[in-house]
Order: C-alpha cells, then structure tokens, then sequence
C-alpha cells in the first residue's frame, strides 16, 4: 500500500441470504432441507467495489436507497465480512452507523459517553481527555448526570453527535449524520466540518448534494452494486441529479 | 475474531462498562434494589424448605440440611440465571451488533459476569447461615473457589454454544426453559441422593456424573458436611476415569461451544 493510501478496496463482493418464506424456527428448517428447499434467494448487495481512499480526504457516498452505499460502510467498518475482495486499513478507523448505538436511557448522559466510548474502543482514560471536549462540543453541561431518558431527543442527538466527532480517529465513518439538532447546533456542525475538511480523513453517506459540494474533496456514486462514478464533488451531484431525469 | 484476548485493554475496558451497566439497570426502579439480588434465592430456598424440608420430610439424616439445601438452590439460580442471560444475550444486544464491531464473546461474558456477581453475594449469605448452624470453618472451604470455576466454565459453554445457535433458532430459549426444569430434578437439590441410591445404585451413579451434581455435592462437602456423597467418593470405585467424566463433559462443552460460538459470530450482524 502507498504511504498517503488509508483505505484500499479491491473488488468487493457481498451478498445476503433473504428468506423467501418464514425460514425461521426449528420445524421450518428441518422441514426444508428434508424437502431440499432452500429457504432463501441469494440477493448482490456489492458486485466488485474498488477504490483507494488518500489521506485527509473528505470522500462522500452517494447512491439510491438499497444501492449498497450502508453495506458498503457497514463492510468498511468491519460489522459485515466481505464474500470476495480485499479492504486494506491504515489506521484507526471511528464508525458511526447510526448516531448513539449503545445510548441506553436509564443511565446518565457521562454514564452514555463512557460507555459509548468503550464500545468504540476508547479506555475510560482516554475518554477523560475527550470528554470535557464532548460536552463543550454538545452543550449540555447542565444536563450530564441527568439520565438520557430525561433528554429531549434533540438533545440525546447533540450528544450523540458530539462523541462522533470528537472521537480521535484516523478516519471517521459517518452514516446520514448531518441533519441534527437545532438551528444554532447545525452552523455549528456546518463550521466544524468546514474546519476538519482537509485535516482529517472522512468518508461520509449521504443524501444531500448540497452538503457533498460544500464539504467533499471527492465523491462516489454507487448505483446497483457498482461505482458508476468516482470524480470530483460537482459532477457527482450532477449525475446524481440525473438519476431521475 | 480473533481468540478471546483480554490481554487486549480495549476488550477489558468495554467488558468492565457492559458489565457494569448490566448490574446497574438489573434492579433499577425497585423500591429494594440490589436486595433482590438476596432476596429472590432466600424466598426460593422458604418455600422449598416448608415443602420439603419441613412437610415431605426430605432431610432425613443428613446434618445441616437447611444449608445444605439453601446451598443447592443458591448453586442452582446461579446456574439457570447464568445460562439464561448469556443465551440471550447476543439476541439481546442485536441493536449493537447490527451497528458496530466488536468481539461478539464480550456481550455474552459481561451477561454471565452479572450472575457470578449475584453468586458471589449469596455466598456470603450461605456462610453466615452455615456459622448460625454451628458449622465451623476448615481448610476445605478454601477449594470452593476452584469448583466455582468449573461451574462457571460449564454455564459458560452451554451459553456460548447456545446461544450462538439461538441468533437463527430462537426456539432454544423455550427448549432450555423445558430442560432447565428438567435437569432442577436430575440433580439432586431438593432431595438427598442416598434416596435415589436406596432404591437404584446405578441410578444415583449416573445423577452424580452430571456436572452440575458432581459441582453442587463438592460444594456441599467442601463448606458444609464431609458426609455428603460426592462423585469422587461414591461413583466409579476403582476407576478413576469415570470419575472424570464431568469435568470432561464441562471441558468439551466450554472448547465446543466457543469453537462454534466463534466460527458462527462472523455472520450475527447478518441474521439478528
């Protein structure tokens, strides 16, 4: 791998075994293999996926619902196992598939971020370093041994958010993030990418074109499995666009 | 996954915080708290000792019969609490194991941790009972830890193996329901096995080369009555390799059951 290359995939294969007819239950699955059933159809998810991602580049992913864009960051982040292909990593990688995976509402907002961080493979040592930052970051003094249940859910989101950034990795992985909090919060997150773009590595999925042209360096369109283009932020969107023209 | 590496902090730390929230959340909104932590084996010992204590008269003979059976039923909620939280756990956790990487075996490790912990914590109520019975101490209690591990390796295994298949058949949890109760009966914790051994020999023989007998009965002689009839001095006169049988049933079951739990965890985050 080059020096400067974080991320190298080559040729990515994945795909799921969907149950055709309720193949779950002891009864059901003895019944079928003695019937030679399957059970299930094979569906491609991801039909060979290459591309190489360079340090502190800010690389959106774009793509219809059920492209393959989730599972493709899910397989990047290691929840998934690749069926054929190869993902090199150099370095720390933070995923944040859905903002506050763990957040459990009986414990307290310091409680969350620990835990949090544990599951992201932060020590509590290490945490103590972030947290005043976390909490600075989210705004939420006041509020931090208060249980998250007690939380508004934009709040819950702030926090949730907060950690996402603030996590020190070499690369952070954020899945349809952007769109949180208030007004205020979100110009705060707006400037705050704008900050990190070109300082940090980043792969983000979106939505939003707008946010592509703003913060990317690069983008991919994934269309059915496939990289149908892998250019500059602009003519991503462009193509995008065109999808349902 | 790579082997089990507690050696890696990472692993120790989210170990520590599961664990922790785990025991946290057990008794939260409970007026009593971590009181029923206690609480719930002492009642369940009450009530089995009116019934077969004081009105089947199952005692008999043997010395110190209320901690002898408040022994086996504190080693037996341990063993159905243990089990039944670490099967469930991964089915438990989905939400994080559909979201975020990490070695699945914690998730099922910090489910049994919580039970130890409940064990432990009785135990102490085992001993002040035993000192209220005029038991006194002896070097032998020192061994208890040691047969301890063992039951602890045993519920570990059947949870990993189960549990692992549990994430595609959900059906084990109501079969182990059924065994569970079952198995309450196959060991002897309400009844002394002399009564079995009164009627069929070979019978007490086999009871006593389950596991979880050959536990519950060490447990029993080491803290409580040198009188208690143990798989080692009782089954297999002569031989000691059927001695051996349930430590090689627990050893199977814990290298079996992480074997599989291990091979079949790449694929939780597809099938929860």
């Amino acid at each position: 791998m080059e020096n400067d290359i974080v991320i190298s995939v080559k040729n990515l294969h994945k795909s799921f075994k969907l149950p055709t007819e309720k193949a779950w239950g002891l009864k059901q699955a003895i019944f079928n293999r003695l019937k030679g059933i399957k059970g299930y159809k094979e569906q491609k998810v991801l039909n060979g996926i290459s591309f190489d991602i360079h340090r502190n580049e800010f690389v959106g992913i774009v793509g219809r619902n059920g492209s393959g864009k989730s599972t493709l960051l899910k397989t990047l982040a290691k929840i998934y196992f690749p069926e054929k292909g190869s993902i090199e990593i150099n370095g720390s990688l933070i995923p944040f598939i859905e903002l506050g995976v763990g957040f459990n509402p009986d414990l307290t907002g310091r409680e969350n971020v620990y835990l949090n961080g544990a599951l992201l493979g932060f020590s509590n040592k290490e945490m103590d370093t972030m947290y005043d930052e976390i909490v600075d970051f989210a705004e939420l003094h006041d509020f931090m041994d208060q249980k998250l249940k007690n939380y508004s859910s934009g709040m819950q989101v702030r926090l949730a958010f907060s950690i996402a950034i603030r996590a020190k990795g070499d690369i952070l992985l954020l899945d349809e993030v952007l769109a949180v909090g208030d007004a205020a919060f979100q110009q705060k997150c707006n400037d705050y990418f704008a900050k990190i773009k070109g300082n940090q590595t980043v792969i983000l999925v979106t939505h939003s074109m707008e946010n592509i042209e703003k913060y990317c360096t690069r983008a991919i369109l994934i269309e059915n499995g496939k990289i149908m283009l892998n250019d500059k932020p602009e003519k991503v969107a462009q193509a995008y666009r065109k999808l349902w023209s | 996954m790579a082997i089990p590496n507690f050696a890696y902090k990472g692993n120790r730390v989210l170990l520590k915080e599961l664990t922790k929230t785990d025991f946290k959340l057990r008794y939260q909104g409970s007026v009593l708290g971590y009181l029923w932590a206690l609480l719930r084996p002492l009642m369940m010992f009450a009530i089995l000792y009116v019934v077969f204590g004081k009105l089947l008269r199952f005692g008999g003979d043997i010395p110190h019969y209320p901690v002898y059976l408040l022994a086996g039923t504190t080693l037996w909620s341990f063993f159905t609490e243990c089990t039944n939280q670490g099967i469930q756990a991964i089915v438990q956790r989905g939400e994080l194991i559909r979201k975020i990487c990490f070695p699945k075996y914690i998730v099922v490790v910090s489910a049994t941790l919580t039970a130890v912990i409940n064990l432990l914590i009785n135990l102490v109520v085992v001993i002040i009972f035993a000192l209220l019975d005029g038991i006194t101490p002896s070097w032998t209690w020192l061994l208890t830890p040691l047969v301890l591990f063992e039951f602890y390796c045993l519920a570990l295994g059947i949870s990993f193996l189960l549990g692992a298949i549990n994430v595609k058949y959900r059906d084990i949890t109501s079969i182990w329901d059924v065994l569970t109760q079952a198995l309450f009966y196959a060991v002897p914790i309400i009844y002394p096995i002399s009564m079995i051994a009164s009627t069929s020999d070979i019978a007490a023989k086999i009871i006593l080369l389950n596991p979880i007998a050959q536990i519950i009965q060490d447990v029993r002689y080491l803290l409580i009555t040198t009188e208690t009839v143990t798989t080692w001095n009782y089954v297999g006169t002569g031989n000691f390799v059927i001695k051996l049988i349930p430590i090689a049933i627990t050893a199977i079951l814990l290298i079996w059951g992480s074997w599989y739990f291990r091979k079949k965890s790449k694929k939780f985050a597809e099938e929860i």
